[in-house]
């Protein structure tokens, strides 16, 4: 149980990883990109063969964010000067043409038999006592970021909501009802992450180095988003002809945008790669895509802590379908599968025509679906 | 004399290069009259191709399945354009919104027809046909019939877009909206028919394509990039550059298949894309949006 808990946590810390850099893409700028999944491809083939052939890791994935972030320049340069839904069909275009070429290039990538033992990050580590206790000081010390955020969104605390409308409307009652539920939550997971890492292994050691690159992500994107680096891209987003009539270079922005989102979701392939222990062109469809999407949008475009929260319902919901749909409708796997996707899509549709800002973007700020 | 291969190679890009005709007239219909960039589209095309299953599968004849699924899709588009689209126009939603939704549709369309008819490939029952022999060289029947039913489809298509009253109210609502508006023009009425069009040729589309090869989920997806290639090359909005558009993606992708290796394909449709993009965004011919 603890195991499966920790490669669960794991998970969704990629997840979020992974849509935090979509969220920086389509959420603060409002590029339209449907091939998010060929960064990550591109991370986590760069990680594993470099790794493979005697690159450290650490380098490793930094050429892999590197690699990802060229691969956003070359789409971007081609594409961001004009209408927007042209960057969608040219990212669909490329992360089909990604994964082909991983899929096809034998020499390169062993095709569909996939790429397999390759050094995994703390594989060999001593866990002696101090390792692990340091290891349990650390993850407290995130469960303890992610409290004191959680505090300060549960008084409002945060600066720019302080508008007289945001007041009326913040429902300290609902705000509380939602954070008590997350605080048990975490405890919950604060718990199995201790449990896990006290018997030390290397999922434990993947468990913390993905929710400690996580939070550090997320701090410098939270910082990134109020600076006014990011207040240019959310004005972009909202409407590039004022950020042109203000003397900003949209092209370069945009460009610089596409290109930090896709080095975060080439990080996020690094750990992925590491999490499945073998990796073949199949774990990288189109539908990680989407899924990222689906994340994005639920949580609220422009809203990081949105898309972690948004993460965290997709992977609670992958795992109860997973179980539980099962006993409620007897089909195959393949038909349980496309039951799960539709209703993916359909949140989707219906998030976009009912509540485009999701569940904690600001609606004031966005002029999406007015 | 060219050599044989590479006529075969030509005549089937030319079979290829008709389906993407027949679905994306209809793409560049929708991108032009009703500002959507329909993602969900080649899901469409297959829609068409797994009703044609369905009726086939019941003991129809294949042509009268086919017809029927042109009359399914239709009433599903028109289901979608009165539950989406048609509330998010009124919300005068922007295009990005838009597209975002047809994924979204996208992604329910293609599982829904995996949840009721599994994953798996599935063929037409139909009558084997022996290929024509025009010296050495080999010609699918159904090809010959795809080409056919694609030329009159396109003259029945010009037909209308020319000569008839609600052709004429589409290409100005195409070229603009609120000047069509303040002349009187039923926009409403060219929505519908609009619809019905572009469901109907991508369905008819999906049959065809259903013919050639086998009827499998992913079939419309993987044809959305030539899709939108084709689109573009036609310039926007222009079902006539559409036709040609596609006859060209068709052509290129089939003719690459001599020098570079089949899996890459895709990456034709791609290349020819992004070449368009840079050099001439506006397409090869005058589009309207």
């Amino acid at each position: 149980m603890v195991g499966y808990l920790t490669s669960l946590i794991t998970l969704t810390s990629v997840f979020a990883l992974f849509s935090l850099g979509l969220n920086v893409q389509w959420g603060m700028t409002g590029l339209i990109n449907f091939g998010h999944v060929a960064f990550m491809t591109v991370g986590a083939y760069a990680t594993v063969l470099l790794s493979s052939n005697g690159v450290p890791l650490v380098f490793a994935v930094l050429a892999g964010a590197a690699l990802a972030s060229v691969l956003g320049l070359i789409v971007g340069a081609s594409t961001l000067r004009l209408r927007e839904d042209y960057l969608a069909i040219v990212t669909i275009g490329v992360s089909e043409v990604v994964r082909l070429v991983a899929l096809n290039e034998e020499w390169l990538t062993r095709g569909a038999r996939g790429v397999a033992s390759y050094p995994l990050p703390l594989e060999d580590l001593d866990a002696t006592w101090p390792v692990r206790i340091g290891a349990i000081a650390l993850w407290t010390l995130i469960f303890a970021y992610g409290l004191k955020k959680l505090w300060g969104w549960t008084r409002g605390w945060n600066r720019a909501e302080r508008t007289a409308d945001e007041r009326n409307k913040s429902r300290p009652l609902r705000r509380l009802m939602v954070g008590a539920a997350t605080v048990t939550t975490g405890i919950i997971l604060y718990g199995v992450g201790i449990a896990a890492l006290y018997g030390f292994n290397f999922r434990a050691g993947l468990m913390l180095l993905a929710s400690t690159v996580l939070v550090a992500v997320y701090s410098q994107l939270e910082r990134l988003g109020r600076s006014p680096w990011g207040r240019v891209l959310k004005a972009i987003r909202e409407d590039e002809e004022v950020a042109k009539a203000l003397g900003k270079n949209v092209f370069w922005y945009k460009l610089q945008s596409l290109m930090l989102g896709g080095a975060i979701a080439g990080i996020a392939g690094s750990f992925y790669a590491w999490q499945l222990t073998f990796i073949n062109p199949d774990g990288f469809i189109p539908l990680m895509t989407f899924q990222a999407w689906t994340i994005v949008v639920l949580g609220g475009a422009g809203n990081n802590t949105g898309t972690l929260l948004g993460a965290a319902i997709f992977w609670a919901y992958t795992t109860l379908t997973r179980f539980g749909l099962p006993a409620i409708l007897p089909l195959d796997d393949a038909r349980l599968g496309a039951f799960r996707i539709m209703v993916i899509g359909l949140i989707l549709i219906v998030v976009m025509m009912l509540r485009p800002q999701g569940m904690l973007g600001r609606k004031e700020e966005l002029t999406l679906g007015r | 004399m060219i050599d044989l291969q590479l006529a075969q190679l030509i005549v089937n890009g030319i079979a290829l290069g008709c389906i993407i005709a027949l679905a994306s007239v209809g793409l560049t219909l929708t991108c032009g009259i009703l500002r959507l960039s329909n993602f969900a589209h080649g899901d469409l095309l297959t829609l068409g191709a797994y009703l044609a299953l369905l009726g086939n599968s019941m003991g129809l004849n294949i042509w009268l399945a086919i017809a029927l699924a042109i009359v399914g899709t239709v009433l599903i588009s028109l289901v979608t354009e009165k539950l989406i689209w048609a509330p998010m126009r009124d919300r005068r939603a922007d295009s990005t919104t838009l597209i975002i939704i047809s994924i979204g549709l996208a992604l329910f369309i293609r599982n829904g027809l995996i949840f009721i008819w599994g994953g798996g490939n599935q063929t037409y029952d139909l009558p084997v046909q022996p290929a024509l022999d025009f010296w050495g060289l080999k010609v699918k029947t159904y090809s010959l019939v795809v080409v056919v039913l694609t030329a009159i489809a396109t003259v029945g298509l010009h037909f209308l877009l020319q000569k008839t009253k609600i052709g004429k109210a589409m290409r100005a609502v195409a070229d603009d909206t609120d000047l069509a508006l303040v002349t009187g023009i039923n926009v409403n009425r060219v929505v519908i028919w609009t619809w019905v069009i572009a469901a109907g040729l991508t369905a008819l589309g999906g049959g065809m394509y259903g013919l050639l090869e086998a009827v499998r989920p992913n079939m419309g997806w993987f044809l959305i990039l030539p899709m939108f290639a084709s689109v573009i090359l036609g310039g926007i909005g222009n079902p006539y550059g559409a036709i040609a558009g596609s006859l060209i993606v068709g052509l290129a992708q089939e003719v690459s298949t001599y020098w570079l290796p089949t899996e890459y394909k895709l990456a034709v449709a791609l290349l020819m894309v992004i070449v368009v993009l840079l050099i001439r965004p506006q397409g090869l011919f005058k589009g309207t949006a």
